[in-house]
């Protein structure tokens, strides 16, 4: 038999569940009854430190609540109203009760009155006036500086909006701008027919006509024109005009064609008519004055397509846009829309030597959606 | 044991007194600091422990009605504050992320609590150790093993006393203060 207790023994009689053996054993056996005494001695420790941990909080807490003095009603008071403490479902009914029938509430007192407030001036120390004045003058100081920069004349430069117009591509064929000029026939009801061109030379002494008179000095027809394809036909006529019955154009001058002057073609003047002058040379650009905006098609604005419609015309001298065509199309309905809005648009036409003359450009337009 | 010096267990040990109950405030004056002491060691943590001792003697206020006389006063209240500890450690384990700072009560504080101050310097150090190692060994129990064993060792109750308050069979609280001497010893054995 082991002389001494075991660990679970001893714990036994800790607990004051031993056998009365045990316990006597305990008592008599000095090895367990110095280890149980350990044991209970740490337990006591154990108890004291508690104890003084208590002691010491409850003093703290204590020291905390000496102002408290009324104790009368405390607990009473610490308790929710039974009015507020109602079960979940309770407020629930009631919710909707007071949905349905709204409680009438009692007419409203009015507890409290209006007070005069103090004044807020000396709320900045004394400094209200001349902050006041302050701000106004930088205020205004502002604005003028704003609009006097819109008065520079830079600036309103900057601001006119200007539109694309610039020369088209120049054709290798073509006559240069000062000899664009045109000439016109002897007034008959038919165009120019297709005829060999008469010899270019600076003046025109004898009219290029069709019905040959006897002439008492024979000098050979001539018109003021650059030099032009020339074709062999029996009579005088415009080269690039059709055959027909023999007319030097329905214009007016010594020229042919349907224009006005010595020369030949349409225009007026000497020279090659028919063809706008272009910008540059003496011609000045022409200015647009009405532009309406171009409208969008409905296929690109649901395409959300966007880009820029390059245009050819000619603005004649009253400023009407002529010959509109397209050279850069854009497609979905969009090169149409712009044809339609620069047919409206009115220019200050071109000038050459002070007088409008019909100008040859080309335009962008451009089309954004916002 | 050390019984002859808890004087302040005796008016608790007297049974109920319907006066007692009457005089609420008297009440809360004696009971309290045994209450807050027991939910002191078991949650440790102080500002836990000072609510829960209100709302132990709330609840107490609120069915005090209810209170038949089958047990003590005392054991009435502790039976309410053991009660809350179990809801509190409840509710604790949901909020786990509170629990390291609930364990985290600085032992270095124990010293400051140790009972008296004119043992040898040697044996005021083998006491704080021991009382350390009970602190730990405590700390690591279950719920249930902590009550029991606070009930018997810091509030001295007997067995049948700390039936009553925990609601357990006397059996119960057997095996549940032998397992958690078991543990303490153990720990205690670890900390030499």
């Amino acid at each position: 038999m082991n002389p001494h207790l075991s660990g679970e023994q001893i714990s036994k009689c800790l607990i004051g569940d031993g056998t009365p053996q045990e316990t006597q054993h305990a008592r008599d056996c000095a090895v367990c009854g110095a280890e149980l005494a350990r044991l209970e001695s740490s337990f006591s420790q154990f108890r004291g430190s508690i104890r003084r941990w208590s002691d010491q909080e409850e003093h703290l807490s204590r020291v905390r609540e000496v102002a408290a003095v009324n104790y009368e009603n405390h607990l009473e008071r610490l308790l929710i109203p039974a009015s507020v403490d109602l079960p979940w479902y309770k407020g629930i009914v009631i919710s909707v009760k007071e949905l349905i029938h709204p409680p009438k509430l009692p007419p409203l007192e009015i507890t409290s009155k209006p007070v005069k407030l103090a004044s807020l001036r000396g709320l900045y120390g004394g400094h209200e006036t001349t902050a006041g004045i302050g701000s106004v003058i930088v205020h205004v100081a502002v604005v003028a500086l704003l609009l006097f920069a819109g008065t520079l004349k830079p600036v309103r430069q900057a601001m006119k909006e200007i539109v694309p117009i610039f020369a088209p591509d120049l054709k290798p064929l073509q006559p240069k701008p000062e000899q664009s000029k045109g000439g016109g026939g002897s007034p008959q009801q038919t165009a120019a027919t297709k005829g060999e061109l008469p010899k270019v030379a600076p003046k025109s002494f004898v009219p290029p006509i069709q019905t040959v008179q006897d002439p008492k000095l024979t000098v050979n027809p001539t018109i003021v024109a650059p030099e032009l394809p020339n074709i062999t036909a029996g009579n005088y006529g415009d080269p690039l005009g059709k055959l027909g019955i023999p007319s030097a154009g329905n214009g007016i001058g010594t020229g042919i064609g349907p224009g006005k002057g010595s020369g030949f073609g349409p225009g007026s003047g000497g020279g090659f008519g028919g063809a706008a002058y272009r910008i540059g040379g003496g011609v000045s650009a022409p200015v647009a004055v009405v532009k309406p905006e171009p409208e969008y098609s409905e296929e690109a604005r649901k395409a959300k397509w966007q880009g820029a419609v390059l245009l050819s015309l000619v603005v004649d001298e009253n400023g009407v846009p002529q010959d509109i065509k397209v050279i850069k199309s854009l497609g979905l309905g969009l090169d149409q829309k712009a044809i339609e809005a620069v047919q409206k648009w009115r220019f200050k036409p071109g000038q050459k030597d002070g007088k409008p003359v019909p100008v040859s450009a080309n335009i962008e337009v451009n089309f954004r959606l916002l | 044991m050390e019984k002859g010096l808890l004087p302040e267990l005796a008016p608790v040990a007297e049974g109920p007194c319907p006066g007692e109950l009457q005089d609420f405030d008297s009440l809360v004056q004696r009971h309290r600091p045994r209450i807050f002491r027991f939910l002191l060691a078991s949650l440790r943590d102080r500002e836990a422990a000072e609510n829960l001792t209100q709302d132990c003697f709330m609840r107490a206020y609120k069915a005090r009605d209810q209170f038949r006389g089958g047990s003590s006063l005392g054991t009435w209240l502790m039976h309410i504050a053991a009660n809350l500890v179990r809801d509190h450690e409840a509710n604790s384990r949901l909020k786990f992320w509170k629990r390291k700072l609930r364990y985290d009560v600085d032992l270095n504080d124990v010293g400051d609590w140790m009972p008296d101050h004119q043992k040898s310097p040697e044996a005021l150090a083998l006491a704080r150790e021991q009382v350390e190692a009970i602190w730990r060994a405590a700390a690591s129990l279950s719920e249930r093993q902590r009550t029991v064993f606070l009930l018997r060792f810091v509030e001295d109750m007997d067995l049948l006393e700390i039936a009553a308050v925990t609601g357990m069979k006397e059996g119960t609280v057997k095996t549940h203060l032998f397992r958690a001497v078991q543990s303490v010893r153990f720990g205690l054995e670890e900390g030499k």
